[in-house]
């Protein structure tokens, strides 16, 4: 069976706590996968994902009401390739409140897209409540929990649903990845020229344990569809 | 069944009229309710612009034009006529009505008559309530408080208004949502319905380009809006064809 066109959602209630690194690290491994995603950054006005992906990457501004026709309309009127869209913590509940307005979920299902929605539950138990809220709300739309080690998790490690974890990582190897032009993708093919030889390993194992939470999503999702058929 | 005739009226311009005459229009066209419209801003009319094939523009001081709406109110099997009075026209189109017996045949129950009088944010607006007073019995009043285009509307003074108020014991009222600027201007330049512009129909029938965001704010304006409608108690009557609802049910 060929893959549906996903529209990956990346967001949590809280900020500082792997969104963008989670987004960066995802679109690579699409790119990796031979995919072509398109990416709407609503982080203004730094757009980190635009700075790590200029071409192929939108900036919107959520808070105003052509931040959201671009992001929308652009979903809408170019349907049949995947989407990453990555929600800054403090336009996150606005975001919700306009899918459910807008009936985005229903009319892009209605388009062949089906959804993925990653949301990174922070360490209190407020934002475990709200993913709690937010997967009830979607249902049966596939509201993924993410856990960030390195911040820690209010969410459950191993549950019945699919959880995706980011490892712990070291702390000298952030300023390297998070440069604009470091990529996950060329690291990964073996252009390691930019992390310092004795940090490439542990950046080897955090990609590795990242993409292979990240390959299980596809499948989740197929499953999904047969149970919701 | 009794036909119904709803005046929208204002003493001034720009308070939202058409947008509650349209509102009422499409209201009446979701729940399959044949209309008929009269636009009274001649020769030019804002109604006509989105209704280019059933509004009629007509002239109220004009006896022929009286006729076409008045005469046919029976005849047209039409169970809902709107008509949109011209900006500050409202007090001399009842008194028209009064003077040529339209009031006093609606008293009789030769028809139903409804006035959505649309208020806009100053005092001036309550005056004009104590100023038509002296013709609303018989009239299923309604007060629509226009917030579409306002951002902070003014609060009513609970007292001033229970002072205008008290001239007019039925008075309903009801408040026109909220609509983003964006949406509302691009179905204002479209020149289409909400349900066609909700629907992504352009005016002459082809397929819209309109935003899928701003075609989703106006369904849910709408969709408010109706519920607004839906407390209004001459509504209802034209609803279930003046039958209480249980009646209608059965029927």
């Amino acid at each position: 069976m060929a893959d549906k066109p996903t529209i990956y959602i990346i967001c949590s209630d809280r900020h500082r706590n792997g969104k963008t690194l989670l987004a960066r690290v995802l679109i690579d491994y699409l790119m990796l996968e031979g995919k072509d995603p398109f990416v709407i950054d609503a982080n203004v006005p730094e757009g980190p994902l635009r700075a790590a992906f200029p071409g192929r990457t939108a900036l919107v501004d959520f808070d105003q009401i052509p931040g959201q026709m671009k992001l929308f309309d652009t979903i809408m009127g170019s349907i049949g390739r995947d989407y990453v869209v990555d929600i800054p913590a403090s336009q996150t509940e606005k975001f919700f409140t306009a899918i459910k307005e807008l009936d985005v979920l229903q009319e892009a299902t209605r388009r062949g897209f089906q959804f993925a929605i990653l949301f990174i539950v922070d360490k209190e138990l407020a934002s475990y409540d709200n993913a709690e809220d937010l997967r009830v709300a979607l249902a049966p739309h596939a509201v993924i929990y993410v856990r960030n080690n390195y911040v820690g998790s209010f969410a459950p490690p191993s549950s019945r649903e699919l959880t995706i974890d980011i490892p712990p990582l070291e702390r000298d190897i952030f300023p390297y990845i998070e440069d604009r032009y470091f990529s996950y993708r060329a690291f990964l093919l073996g252009d390691e020229a930019a992390i310092p030889p004795k940090l490439v390993n542990k950046l080897k194992a955090f990609l590795l344990a990242m993409v292979t939470g990240l390959q299980d999503i596809e499948p989740e999702l197929s499953l999904r569809r047969l149970r919701n058929l | 069944m009794k036909p119904t005739l709803i005046l929208v009226g204002a003493d001034k311009g720009g308070v939202g009229k058409t947008t509650v005459s349209r509102a009422l229009l499409d209201f009446f066209a979701r729940k399959n309710v044949l209309t008929r419209s009269f636009d009274t801003e001649n020769p030019r009319g804002t109604l006509k612009r989105f209704y280019p094939a059933s509004a009629e523009i007509i002239d109220l001081t004009n006896v022929a034009h009286q006729m076409r709406l008045l005469d046919t109110m029976e005849t047209a099997n039409v169970p809902v006529t709107i008509v949109d009075l011209k900006a500050g026209n409202l007090s001399y189109a009842l008194e028209t009505f009064d003077r040529i017996g339209v009031l006093e045949a609606a008293r009789a129950g030769v028809f139903n008559l409804g006035l959505f009088h649309v208020i806009g944010p100053s005092i001036a607006s309550l005056d004009e309530i104590a100023e038509i007073a002296n013709y609303l019995q018989g009239v299923s009043y309604v007060v629509a408080r226009n917030f579409i285009n306002e951002t902070n509307f003014f609060e009513w003074d609970a007292a001033t208004q229970r002072k205008y108020f008290a001239a007019i014991p039925k008075a309903q009222e009801i408040a026109v949502p909220k609509l983003n600027e964006m949406a509302y201007e691009q179905v204002d330049l479209a020149g289409v319905t909400f349900k066609d512009f909700i629907d992504n129909h352009a005016s002459d029938g082809s397929p819209g380009k309109f935003s899928f965001v701003l075609r989703g704010y106006v369904r849910k304006w709408c969709s408010e809006i109706d519920e607004q409608f839906a407390h209004v108690k001459l509504a209802q009557d034209i609803l279930t064809g003046g039958r209480a609802p249980q009646a209608a049910y059965q029927a």
